[in-house]
């Protein structure tokens, strides 16, 4: 069975948490990392947008500046995503090819994403996939992930909430056309976490377990922890640099 | 002169484009929403094919990039995308 190296749940900084995603995936990519799962936590609180998002349209730079809220553009196509505190997130790294990720990306997103809805399951919450790239909870979003295939490597990275801090949405600008065919009337009614579902606090290295287990069964792997390699750290600050560019952030 | 076009589809992604266009004849092309390309890099080479094109011929290049390269467009379908830009050219 090969071996899936899993790097234990750490909070980044934004900039530092796309570029090791990125970094992870080139070293994957070209044969010089194993498969990875990296489990991660963001601080400060940031906005992450799509690679082809428009960031005006997304993102409310005002409200974000006057709360300390970073604004990143992810390496991955999708929404823009809030991540704050109470978000444990994930990112799998494999090599294009590799047999646990199906060369189809839309039922690839369904086999990563399986995993995920199995540890919900076990921590007793009736946990469903919705294509294209959701997880739900009674019709209310608590996962969303994002994939990119590049420099050889399927990377797949996505967010689960245990808890979220409300009070930062208003740096989302919501746009109504999103939310016409979803029951909910706004964002809030749209989103659920793991704390007002299961009414308790959970710590996110005990969740952070449950899915590197969930993710070794799922995807036929054996877990290995590990840490990122010389060369993934040595490759990090260059990256976080160009995710941190005005540049990089208002190409579109 | 610049017009826009915005469409939710089901599955919820967003594509919205903005074409800037002189005398039926597009400068420019902007591609942009929480869909998914792969590989990414196909929307701006999209966009950069289209400078200098008729709405007549926006079709056949975009169907020869999409069907020709192995690109896979989730979220939006390949015809909406042609039908959304066809239609902000002035």
């Amino acid at each position: 069975m090969e071996r899936l190296r899993v790097i234990d749940f750490a909070v980044g900084d934004p900039f530092y948490n796309m570029a090791m995603d990125e970094a992870i995936a080139r070293c994957v990519g070209s044969g010089r990392s194993p498969p990875t799962l990296r489990l991660y936590g963001w601080s400060p609180s940031a906005v992450s947008i799509g690679y082809f998002q428009e960031i005006l349209e997304e993102v409310d730079l005002d409200f974000c500046r006057s709360k300390g809220v970073e604004v990143v553009r992810r390496l991955t196509g999708g929404g823009a995503v809030l991540h704050t505190a109470g978000e444990l997130t994930y990112s799998l790294v494999a090599e294009e090819g590799d047999p646990a990720v199906p060369k189809d990306v839309q039922g690839s997103y369904a086999r990563i994403c399986a995993p995920i809805v199995a540890a919900l399951r076990r921590l007793g919450v009736d946990a469903t996939f919705r294509p294209i790239n959701d997880i739900e909870v009674q019709g209310r979003k608590v996962s969303g992930s994002a994939q990119t295939r590049r420099f050889g490597a399927v990377l797949q990275h996505g967010t689960l909430l245990i808890d979220m801090d409300f009070t930062q949405l208003p740096a989302l600008r919501v746009k109504e056309e999103k939310l016409k065919d979803k029951e909910a009337a706004d964002i809030r009614g749209r989103v659920t976490t793991l704390k007002e579902i299961l009414r308790r606090d959970l710590s996110k290295e005990r969740v952070a377990a449950l899915v590197a287990e969930e993710f070794g069964r799922g995807l036929e792997y054996e877990l290995a922890r590990g840490s990122a390699s010389k060369e993934e750290k040595g490759l990090v600050p260059e990256f976080a640099e160009r995710y941190r560019s005005q540049e990089w952030l208002f190409r579109r | 002169m610049e017009r826009s076009a915005v469409r939710k589809f089901s599955g919820g992604k967003l594509l919205k484009v903005t074409v800037r266009s002189e005398g039926g004849v597009i400068q420019d092309v902007r591609i942009t929403g929480d869909f998914f390309v792969h590989p990414e890099d196909a929307v701006e080479e999209m966009e950069r094919a289209l400078r200098g094109a008729r709405a007549a011929a926006v079709r056949s290049i975009l169907k020869g990039r999409v069907e020709g390269g192995g690109i896979t467009t989730i979220g939006f379908k390949l015809d909406d995308l042609i039908g959304m830009i066809e239609g902000c050219v002035g």
